[in-house]
C-alpha cells in the first residue's frame, strides 16, 4: 500500500519514512501541503496519508479540505500528525476532513495500529466500489453474452445518431438475426443454443471496431451500431460480419452447429431526422427482406423503396427463425 | 544508557524512549542525529533573528519546528521550553521573547554534547 507523508521537518520525514517502510508501506514523502494536495488529488494517487499540521504553503487541515472537495476519485484516508494537542485543535483537525489525529511524538506501534484502521476502511471502500461496478455492469449488459443489453444499446444508438447529425456523418444500423435458431434449440438443446449465442456475440465483437457498439436486441437478435460509417461501405461491412458469423460452425457441448445470420442495414444519413424507433422499424423491414430472400444475406433499407417489403409475403414466424 | 538518569538536573533526552521510537534501529537513530546536527543550528538562528525583530509569527513558526525536532529526539524539557516560546510568539508576548530564547539556548547547550556522545556511541 502506498502512503503519502507530508512534513516540512526533515527529521520527522525520515523517522516516518523508515518506520512505515519497515511496516511494509511504499512511502511517498513531500515537504509541504501544496505538494501533498497535488499528489493526493491525482488519479491513482496514494489513498493513505499522514499529514503534519503546520506546513508551508498549505497546512494539514487545508490539505484535508482540498482532498475532500474531490468527488469522483477514491476515498483518501488522512491522519493528521502534529504536536498540537489541545481539544479545540483535535476538533478543528477532524472538522477539516481528517479521519484520525495523532500527536507527536508518535509511538510506532500506535501509528501502525491506526493506519491498519485506515486500511480496513479503504478495503471496505474497495469492496463497495467493486459491488457497485458489478451492479452497474449487470444493469447495462446482457447476462448471457456480456454485450450491451437492449436498453443500453438503444441509448447508445440514440446518442450516436445525435452525434452523427451534428457532425454530418452517417451511422450504420445493423439489425441481425441468427437463422433457424429455433431449430438449434430444438435439435441441440437450450444449453447449446446459449453457447451459439455467446459465440455469435464473440464473432460480432471481433468484426467491429473498438468504438462501434454491439448489443443483444432480443432472443437471437443483435443490434450493431457502426459509428461514423462511410456510406459507401455500409453494405460491405455488413457483408463482412455476415461472412464472419457463417464462416465456420459453432462447436457446442452437444455437437457442431452450423450458423448463419440475416442482416437488415440502414444508413442514417439517408433518413433525415427520423426517430430511433422509426429507423429501427426500417432496419427491421430490411431484415424481414433478408429473411424472405432466403436468409444468410444482407438487405439495405432505402427510403426510396419503402413499398418493397410488404410485397415479400413472408409470414412472421418464418421471419424470426 | 539513560542520560536523564545520569544527571537528573540536566534537561537532556531519554535514550530508552528514543530507541523505542526508532524501534532499536541504530542506523536510523544515527540518521536522525545527523539531520538534527545540521538542522537545529539553522533553525535556532532563524528563531534568534525572529526574537531580535520581535516577529511573533516567525517566532511561533521557528519554535514550533524546533519543538518537533526535540520531541523526535525525546528531549522533552528542551521541547517544552521551545513550546513555551512558541506560545509567547502566538500570543505576541514580546516581553518574554528574549528570556524564552535564552532558556532554550541554555537547554540546547546542555543537550548538544550529550547528543554528540550518543552519536559517537551509535556510530561505533
Amino acid at each position: 500500500m502506498r502512503i503519502l507523508i507530508a512534513d516540512d521537518e526533515a527529521m520527522s520525514r525520515r523517522l516516518l519514512q523508515k518506520t512505515l517502510e519497515r511496516a511494509g508501506y511504499e512511502v511517498l514523502a513531500v515537504e509541504n501541503g501544496r505538494q501533498a494536495a497535488d499528489q493526493l488529488c491525482v488519479a491513482n494517487g496514494p489513498k493513505l496519508a499522514l499529514l503534519d499540521w503546520v506546513m508551508p504553503e498549505l497546512d494539514g487541515p487545508g490539505v484535508c479540505k482540498e482532498v475532500r472537495k474531490r468527488k469522483e476519485q477514491s476515498y483518501v484516508y488522512m491522519v493528521l500528525l502534529t504536536s498540537k494537542e489541545a481539544k479545540e485543535d483535535v476538533v478543528a483537525g477532524l472538522g477539516s476532513g481528517a479521519d484520525d489525529y495523532l500527536t507527536k511524538p508518535f509511538d510506532p506501534e500506535e501509528l501502525k495500529a491506526r493506519l491498519r484502521t485506515g486500511l480496513r476502511i479503504l478495503d471496505l471502500e474497495d469492496r463497495l466500489v467493486e459491488a457497485r461496478e458489478e451492479m452497474r455492469f449487470k444493469a447495462m449488459h446482457d447476462a448471457l453474452t456480456s454485450l450491451w443489453n437492449r436498453g443500453m444499446i438503444l441509448e447508445l444508438l440514440g446518442r450516436e445518431l445525435s452525434r452523427s447529425r451534428r457532425e454530418h456523418v452517417s451511422t450504420a444500423i445493423l439489425l441481425c438475426d441468427l437463422d433457424h435458431f429455433k431449430d438449434v434449440n430444438d435439435t441441440f438443446g437450450h444449453l447449446a443454443g446459449d453457447e451459439v449465442l455467446r459465440e455469435t456475440a464473440r464473432r460480432l465483437l471481433s468484426s467491429v471496431r473498438s468504438y462501434d457498439f454491439v448489443g443483444r436486441y432480443g432472443g437471437e437478435e443483435f443490434l450493431v451500431v457502426l459509428n461514423n460509417c462511410d456510406p459507401a461501405f455500409g453494405f460491405v461491412r455488413a457483408e463482412q460480419i455476415r461472412k464472419t458469423i457463417a464462416q465456420c460452425p459453432v462447436q457446442t457441448s452437444n455437437g457442431v452447429v452450423p450458423v448463419s445470420m440475416s442482416l437488415g442495414v440502414l444508413l442514417s444519413h439517408e433518413w433525415g431526422m427520423r426517430s430511433v424507433e422509426e429507423l429501427l422499424q426500417e432496419a427491421d423491414l430490411a431484415l424481414y427482406a433478408a429473411k424472405a430472400a432466403g436468409r444468410n444475406c444482407v438487405k439495405v433499407a432505402s427510403p426510396n423503396t419503402i413499398s418493397r417489403v410488404p410485397d415479400l409475403q413472408v409470414d412472421e414466424p418464418a421471419r424470426r427463425s | 544508557m539513560s542520560h536523564t538518569d545520569r544527571d537528573s538536573s540536566n534537561p537532556t533526552f531519554d535514550y530508552g524512549e528514543l530507541l523505542a521510537r526508532v524501534e532499536n534501529d541504530r542506523e536510523l537513530l544515527r540518521d536522525l542525529l545527523l539531520i538534527f546536527k545540521e538542522e537545529f543550528p539553522r533553525n535556532l538562528l532563524v528563531l534568534r533573528e525572529a526574537v531580535d525583530t520581535k516577529d511573533g509569527n516567525r517566532i511561533a513558526a521557528a519554535a514550533h519546528t524546533l519543538k518537533g525536532m526535540l520531541l523526535n529526539l525525546a528531549a522533552s524539557q528542551a521541547a517544552a521550553t521551545a513550546g513555551q516560546l512558541e506560545q509567547l510568539g502566538r500570543q505576541r508576548e514580546a516581553s518574554g521573547y528574549a528570556e524564552g530564547f535564552s532558556a532554550l539556548e541554555s537547554d540546547a547547550r546542555k543537550l548538544l554534547p550529550q547528543l554528540d556522545a550518543c552519536m559517537a556511541e551509535v556510530s561505533k
